[in-house]
This record gives C-alpha cells, structure tokens and sequence, in this order.
C-alpha cells in the first residue's frame, strides 16, 4: 500500500467514525461504539510501553485510576474544571509512572508483569482504604448537564462520542510520533536486541521511562473521560488488575506493536463481549462467559500474530506485517 | 503475648504450605515451558468440585477421592496441553497471556453453566475438629490440608530430582534443543508439565474443599497469591516457591496481626517488590 | 438523505410495532449480577423477581395480595408485565450500559435491581438522564437517596436503619434481660458494603455509651482469617458485630472456633450470615447466632401471607425466601402496583403513581408498616427485624412484639452444642 493511499484510507476512516453516531441515533449503539473508542485509546496508550517498548505492564489501571481520581477530586473538592484536571491527572500519573518504572525496568519479561500486577493491586488497596479519598464507597460525581466546560452531557451521548474520538486520535498521533523519532527506533532496538542495545551505549532505561510516562499519561486521560461519563469511580471498577489485563488483551487481539492494531482489537472485543452479554447474560446461567471465553482461546490459538497480522499477512502480503518497522 | 504470636507463625505457615502446593503447580509449568498460566486458579476450582461431587452424590470424603481428584486433573492438565497449549507454544508471551486468560473465563463460565453459581460445601468431613497443645490450637483440616500439601511438593520435588521422568522433565525445562537431542520427546514432556501442574492445584482444592466454600470464581481468591510466589520464588523453581509460600503465609497473618488486616496483601506485595528489586530472579531462581 | 432514510426506518417500525402493541405488554428491565462472585445470590433475586411478575400475570388470587392474580395490570387492560433482566456483573460501568440499553432498545417504562450498591449508583444515574423511574429493593447503601434524584425509589431499609436497629435491640435486651455489655468489637470486609456498615456501627456504639474496643476490616475472600480473629480475641469484647458476605462468614465461624474465640454474642449485620448456604455448611456452630434480618419465615405465624407465597417459591425453586428475594419480591408488587394506579405506561405518570405510593403493611410479604416514599425516595415505613439461629433455624427475636423465640444469651460453648 502506497503512502498516499494509507492516508486517504485514514482520512476515510476518520470521515466515517466521525459521521457514524450521526447515521446511528440509537443511544445504545452509541454507547457501545464509545465503549469501543475508550477501550481502543486505552490499548493504544498501553502500546507504546508494551507494544513498542515491549515492556508487558498488566497494571496499566493504576495510572488509569490516578486519572480518573485526580480529576474528579480536583473538581469536586476545589471546584477545577474536569479538562485541567484531565491534564493533572496526566501529570501525575506520568510522575507515579517514572517513580514505579525506576526501580521495576530492573525487572525482565515475567517478572516485570507481575510486579505491575503488585503495583496496582496495592494502589487499590491503599485508596480503598484511604477515607478522604472516598476509600471502599467510591465518588459520585454531581449528575448535573454543565455543557462542554463542566465535562457532562445528559442530553446526548454525540459529546462523549466526539471527546473517546478526539483522545483516540490523539493518542494514536502520539504513538505515531514515538514510532517515528529517535525514542521510538532506541525503543524498537531495546525491544529486539537488547543487548545490541546496551553494547551501543543505548540507555535502556531512559527510554523505557519515557515510553512509561507517556503510555500512563495517555492512559490517565482514558480514566478522566471515564469518571466524566460514568460520573462514579471506585477502587474495584478503575483500579482493578482486570481493567488492566483488558487493555492489554485489546492490545493483543488486534496486533502488539501495530498502530492500528488496539483500535481493531477493541473494536471486536468490545462487540463480542457486549453482544455475548446481551444474548446471553440474562440467562443467568454463565453462557455468555463460555461463549467470550471460547472465542479467545480460539482466536489466540489460530491467529496469535493478532488481527493486524492477520490482515497483513493476507491482503498485504508477508513484506508488510509490520509496516512500523522501517524508520 | 509470645503464646499469640506463636499461634499466629504456625497458623501462617500451615495456610502458606497449601499456597505453596497451588504455587508448585504453576511454577512447573513455567519452568518447562515459559507459560504463565492465568487458569491455574480454575485447575484449583475443579478440584473443589470434584471432590464436592464425590461427596455429594457418593457420600465419598474428600481425602479419600484425592487420588482419584489427583489423577482427573492430571488428565484435564494434560489434555488441555494437546488441544490448546500445543498450538501456542511458540507464539510470543503475550498470546499465551491471552490464550490462558481465555481459558480462565472459559473454565469459570462452564463451571457455572454446568454446576450453577451456589456456593457449595463440604460438610462433615473425616477430618474435624481441632488440634490443641501447649495453649496453642489448630483446626484438623487445615493441619491435614498442610500436611498433604507438604507430602504432595514432596512427592514433585522427588519426582523431579530422583526419577528419569522427572530429569527428562528438568532437561527439557533447561534446553528443550537439546533434550531433544538427546531423544527425549518434548510434546510429552510438556504434556506432563500441564497434568502434573493440574494435579498439585487439583490436590490443593481437594485439601481446602473441607474448609473453603466451592463457587465458580473461587480460583480468584487464590491466584494472585500463587502468582507471587512464583515470581518470589524464582519462576520454574519448585523449592523457592515452597520456601515463598511459608513465607508469605508467615507475613500475611503476623502482619495482618501485628498491623491491620486490610493491608495484609499490600505487605505481601510489597515484600516481593522489596525482594525482586534487589534479586530480580526471585529467592531461589537462577539468574 | 439520512433524514428520509430515518423516516422510513421509522415508518417500517411502526408497521412492525402495531401487532406487537396488540399484545398488551409491559416491559421492565431488571438488572442483577448474573455472572461472577455474587451469581449465586442474583439468581435467587432474578427468580423470586419472575415469580412475582408471574403472579401478577395469573389468575390464582389465593395469596391474597391485591395484584396477585389479577391477570395483569386492571388499569391497563390487564396488560402483562415482561420482566426483562440483564447482567451487569458486579461492574458500574456495565450496569449503566446495560440500563441505557434496557430503556433504548428494549423500550422498558421502568427499571429495577442492582443489588449491589455501586453498579445501582450507575445505573440509576442513566435511568435519571432518561427520566424513566428506578426501583431499587434491596440495596442498602444510605447515600443512595441523597444523591436529590427524581426518578430513584427505594422500597428497603438502608444501613443507617438497619445498624440502629442493632443498638436497640441491645439496649432492649439490656432492660428486658438485664443483661450486661460494655465492650464492641466490630469486624467487616472492606469494601462499600462492610465500610460503610462498620462507620456507623462505630458511630452508634459510641453515641449509645459502649466501648468500642477494636474495629477490624479486612479484605473479602481472604484464604485464612486468622490475624483478624486473633484481634478480636486481644480485645476481649463482648458483642461482635459483623459484616461479611456469604464465603467469609463460613470461614470466620469455623476460625473462632479453631482458635477458641467465644464472645458473649456475634450480632451479624445480614448478609452471608442469612445466605441459605451459611447453615448448611456450619451446622451446629451456627447456633446462637444474631443477625439483622429483614424477613424470617417463622414471621407467617403473624402474617400467613408469608407463608403461602414461600410455598410458591418452594414449588418453582425447592429454596424458600430470604431476606434479598423477598425484597426483590416486594419491589416487582410496587412498582406493580404504581404502574397500575398510573394507568399509563408514561414515565412521568409513572413517577407521580410512586411518589403517592401507599400501600399497606398487610399488602407485603415484609413485617414494614407499608410503603410510602419519602421527597428523596426512601420508602419511610420500612423496618428491619433480628433473627437467631435455633436449633438449626432462624427465628425472629426482636422487636419483641414480632418474635417467635425468645432471645438465648451467651453464646453457648463451641464444645457443648
């Protein structure tokens, strides 16, 4: 695919995405097309540490939650608007990022993941416990139509589609330009040959800091727009491992590593766990967890390389399985 | 004071022991073949639900359809390597990852589809009452779930150290090339890895099926403990996650006891960040 | 072009929807946690739920409740109710997904569940965007109607009811049994539910002149509980007072007596302590016992009604009621009840039927005086009994003038039961 074409194929992309919840007026379809753009910001942010960087973080929730904590305790203590406190939210989540990345990018492969996992199961604990930040009951945030500047719409949903929309784009450009600069290549480097790497005076950690903090900046800005559209946020729904493993399995259906990839893989992990809930879930009887799970052990067996690999290595031909390789 | 204290140690290490059999499980598999198994937890489930079936429609005790708990594991563990593992044995960790954390919604969702979402209980097991000596006392069934968690690492760790199997299983674990050089035939070996994985978990929920209630996500409450001590221990190494599990059964309930409860996973947690960052291979792995 | 398209869409489903309006239908979205840790106890909400919109929808008039076998709803033409449940397994976000798409997609007039607090919080806050009523019957978070929503109605007790109740009831026993406490030692798991429960026992204790001489929470679904009970056993309390859903309690009961801990009396605050599953697994332990209830089988011999709509629930399920079902029960007859005197199925009609709600006492299979919402939507006649295990079962103890039994104090010896 020539240059030229990706990019009209994008801006098509982007011409469709922004017109579709104006051809789609169910409300429910809505939702879950913004589910959809939520989930594929957060894979897309959680790409560029585990995906470029190929450092596997399952604890990307701790810097989602401090997102969507910070922001809405600076709203509803102090009275700060939602969109400064996203971009606080983002600021510290990013410095609670180097201070964890420090000491954890000691760690390989296994080990690393698995103390990302002790890192958010022990922020969980302590904000669960922590009083003044409203501990085990949770914010409620005011259910009260302020428009643009307050960050909550009751009447639409077309705002929060457009705000998931922006991000989305947003943190894709971002991932687009680490690909592209000087990080990026040291990033792939690190990622690839490691030792290579080293042996050239390559600062593993530097870089690997640099992907953290951006990675958990873009992913704090996912939480803030979660507690503006939820308007309720506690430590078991925004700092759970299982949120964590989602962003990563979004990540992963679709194709690690690829630009791409997180948007397709929560495109389809969104649809198929939604509509196995809707099918099934009132059932009571599990079968809409059988189905979920069914369909991932499937795919992963049968296409492990992901969507995007999928896509690639079929109508693209092998040569361009990882279009984001060359420089 | 030093009677509580005591009390709280041994009673630290009789549950660390049976977080050590989950964790040995999980461990093995690691080691053979680099796969972090996020269903291990629901090998522990269905081994709390065999032995409930036995109990509830044969009027069997648990301890006495171990075995045969032990032995349907080992089946379920190996057959889920020939028809799902096998594929992705080579596949970046990352699908492997998404493969078992599949199979763990797959376990949990049939489990329920098949056997509802009751809580479920063993009652009037062999095993009852407590063990009292010295002012300290225990409950039977946790002293008899120790002690078959110590008999089945045991047994593993003999298997592994003083049988051909078992050395094939370590040669494999080590360098798979060259094990296969020397004729020894990978896909059983991790075939084995998986039933022998399966089974330490199965035995596992069958010693705590007398104490714990039996539900579909009960695998929850035990996986992140397992997780951390094979990380602690070292990944792959059996006796390190043996020592782990004393470990961290020791500092959740002194801890828990000396300080405050709601924060006894955030000490144990915390003591494995402490113990990685300056080991990064774990207590007993090999760097 | 997308205008006429959406015209004809339109048109097409009006066409389609004209048979289907024939049928007389109306649809309410029920939300419950189907999968996950809590499925067990969402399915018995679920069916006691079914049951109750089957009842209304028959003819059998034997239980004696004013819309029991009305055939439907009277005012609507005896329209039939459809319950239509989804799962927002124990997630908020997913609950709000599921209401929004309940209210959209499957046009249902009025929504009820959650079950647990925090995914009622979410979810109810889509039914208020909408402006579509929202009945909650069994979750019992206090800030739940403090949240000044218009579209919100609880029919149950919250905590703030039920914790005092408690101290009452000590207070009661003191006067009555000349009994003697002093010392509370409070034990809760440490989410939404047991912190919150622990705050205000916390609160009461000291308000009402006891000591409270630990508080310990600890995280739900722990693998040994021993640290925790050790604490309790170094304070050296009188009463416990104890929140713990369905897995810890078993667990907790079983660890006091591995380690010989035997306070005077373990006054439990619902929850697993009144599961169906909790007798069975402790057996004789479970005997003396004391926990806040909200509905007791033996309650029938005041109320018979209780006893005939158990039997309903026997013949379908082999389980009888509890505490959870029978408010799950009694929400789907208000809601009822409000949409019939409404005669419409518009929200607004809806919403001014349930704010004149008055239905009384013997109208419930609950021992309330009725219901009747308050401005923010608390049901204001509400109340919450005691019952302790006797012999195997549980039996109403207090208020007095309700119980069955009277009330055994202490706790008898492990050994000795």
């Amino acid at each position: 695919m020539s240059r030229r074409a990706g990019t009209a194929a994008l801006l098509a992309a982007l011409l469709l995405a922004a017109l579709f919840p104006l051809a789609v007026a169910r409300p429910a379809w809505q939702n879950t097309a913004i589910l959809m753009l939520m989930a594929a910001q957060l894979g897309v942010a959680w790409n560029i540490l585990g995906g470029y960087a190929g450092q596997v973080s399952l604890g990307h929730a701790a810097f989602f939650g401090t997102g969507a904590y910070v922001s809405s305790l600076l709203s509803m203590r102090l009275g700060l608007s939602p969109w400064l406190g996203m971009l606080a939210g983002a600021l510290v989540a990013s410095a609670f990022a180097v201070v964890v990345g420090w000491p954890c990018f000691r760690l390989k492969g296994h080990y690393f993941a698995m103390a990302t996992i002790a890192v958010v199961e022990i922020v969980q604990a302590v904000v669960n416990g922590w009083e003044r930040l409203g501990g085990a009951v949770g914010l409620y945030l005011p259910l009260a139509e302020t428009g643009f500047g307050g960050f909550v719409f009751n009447r639409s949903k077309l705002p929060y589609y457009y705000i998931a929309l922006a991000l989305l784009v947003l943190t894709l450009a971002v991932n687009w330009l680490v690909a592209r600069s000087r990080t990026g290549y040291y990033l792939r480097a690190i990622k690839d040959e490691p030792d290579a790497a080293r042996s050239l005076g390559v600062s593993l950690t530097r870089y690997k800091l640099q992907a953290i903090a951006l990675s958990a900046a873009l992913a704090a800005m996912g939480g803030t727009l979660y507690a503006q559209k939820e308007l309720f946020i506690d430590p078991g729904s925004t700092l759970s491992t299982s949120l964590s493993i989602k962003m990563s399995l979004v990540a992963i259906l679709g194709g690690v590593g690829t630009l791409f990839g997180p948007v397709i893989g929560a495109a389809v992990l969104t649809a198929v766990e939604e509509g196995s809930r809707v099918i099934f879930g009132g059932t009571g009887r599990g079968t809409d967890l059988v189905v979920y799970g069914l369909l991932i052990v499937l795919f992963a067996v049968y296409q492990p390389a992901g969507i995007m690999g999928w896509i690639t290595g079929r109508w693209l031909g092998p040569r361009a399985e990882r279009p984001e390789e060359e420089p | 004071m030093t009677q509580i204290l005591l009390q709280t140690v041994l009673s630290g290490v009789l549950i660390g022991l049976v977080y050590a059999l989950v964790a040995v499980g999980l461990t093995l598999i690691f080691g053979v073949m680099d796969i972090v198994n996020f269903a291990h937890g629901e090998f522990l489930m269905l081994g709390m639900y065999a032995s409930f079936w036995g109990w509830a429609l044969w009027k069997l005790d648990p301890l006495f359809t171990l075995p045969f708990t032990a032995l349907g594991l080992f089946a379920v563990g190996a057959l889920l390597y020939r028809l799902v593992i096998r594929r992705i044995i080579d596949a970046p960790m990352l699908s492997q990852v998404f493969t078992t954390f599949g199979l763990m919604i797959l376990f949990r969702g049939l489990a329920q589809y098949l056997w509802s979402p009751d809580f479920r209980s063993v009652e009037h097991t062999v095993v009852d009452g407590k063990v009292a000596f010295g002012g300290l006392s225990f409950g039977l069934p946790q002293v008899t779930a120790a002690a078959g968690a110590v008999v089945t690492t045991g047994a593993v760790w003999w298997f592994l150290r003083f049988t051909r199997l078992g050395a094939a299983l370590e040669a494999t674990a080590a360098d798979r090339e060259a094990a296969a050089l020397m004729g020894i035939d990978g896909q059983k070996m991790f075939a084995l890895a998986w039933g022998i994985g399966a089974a330490c978990a199965g035995v596992a929920g069958a010693l705590l099926s007398s104490t714990y209630p039996i539900f579909p996500d009960v695998g929850a409450s035990f996986i992140l403990v397992a997780f951390v001590l094979v990380a602690l221990g070292g990944f792959g190494s059996v006796t390190g996650a043996f020592w782990a599990g004393i470990l961290v059964g020791v500092v959740e309930v002194v801890g828990g006891f000396l300080w405050d409860p709601a924060y006894k996973m955030v000490l144990v947690l915390s003591l494995y960040l402490l113990v990685v960052w300056l080991r990064p291979q774990g207590l007993l792995g090999k760097a | 072009m997308i205008r006429l398209a959406r015209a004809a869409s339109l048109l097409a489903a009006l066409c389609l929807a004209a048979p289907a309006a024939a049928q007389e239908e109306v649809r309410i979205g029920v939300i419950y946690p189907l999968t996950g840790a809590a499925a067990s106890t969402g399915l018995e909400l679920k069916n006691a739920a079914q049951l109750a919109a089957d009842l209304i929808n028959g003819t059998d008039k034997s239980l004696g409740l004013a819309l029991a076998g009305a055939g439907g709803l009277p005012n609507l033409h005896h329209a039939k109710l459809k319950l239509i449940f989804a799962d927002h397994q124990g997630n908020p976000q997913v609950g709000a997904s599921e209401a929004e798409r309940l209210i959209t997609q499957e046009k249902v007039v009025a929504l009820g569940g959650c079950y647990f607090s925090s995914v009622t919080a979410t979810a109810s806050q889509t039914a208020e965007r909408y402006g579509i009523p929202f009945v909650n019957g069994e979750s019992s978070a206090p800030n739940l109607t403090q949240r000044g929503f218009k579209w919100f109605f609880r029919t149950t007790p919250h905590d703030e009811l039920f914790v005092r109740n408690s101290f009452e009831f000590l207070k009661d026993l003191e006067k009555r049994k000349g009994v003697q406490v002093k010392r509370i030692a409070i034990l809760a798991e440490n989410t939404e539910f047991g912190t919150g429960a622990a705050a205000l026992q916390e609160k009461f204790a000291r308000e009402n002149g006891y000591e409270v001489v630990a508080k310990v929470l600890y995280p739900p679904k722990s693998a040994q509980l021993t640290s925790e009970v050790q604490k309790l056993k170094a304070a050296r309390p009188d009463v416990v007072m104890q929140s713990s859903y369905l897995g810890d309690a078993i667990l907790s009961v079983k660890t006091y007596k591995d380690l010989g801990f035997l306070p005077t009396a373990l006054v439990a605050n619902d929850a697993g302590f009144n599961d169906s599953e909790f007798l069975k697994t402790v057996g004789k332990d479970g005997n003396g016992i004391i926990s806040r209830e909200v509905w007791a089988l033996d309650l029938a011999a005041q109320k018979p009604v209780i006893a005939k709509a158990n039997a309903l629930l026997q013949a379908r399920h082999h389980v009888n009621f509890n505490g959870n079902s029978a408010r799950a029960f009694t929400a789907i007859f208000a809601l009822a009840d409000a949409i019939n005197r409404a005669g419409s199925t518009k929200p607004e009609a809806i919403q001014k039927a349930l704010r004149e709600t008055n239905i009384p006492g013997d109208q419930l299979i609950m021992p309330w005086a009725g219901i009747q919402y308050d401005a923010t939507g608390q049901n204001k006649l509400g109340a919450g009994i005691i019952v302790q295990v006797q012999d195997g079962k549980y039996v109403t103890v207090w208020p007095f003038a309700l119980a069955s039994k009277d009330v055994a104090w202490p706790l008898p010896a492990w050994d000795k039961r």
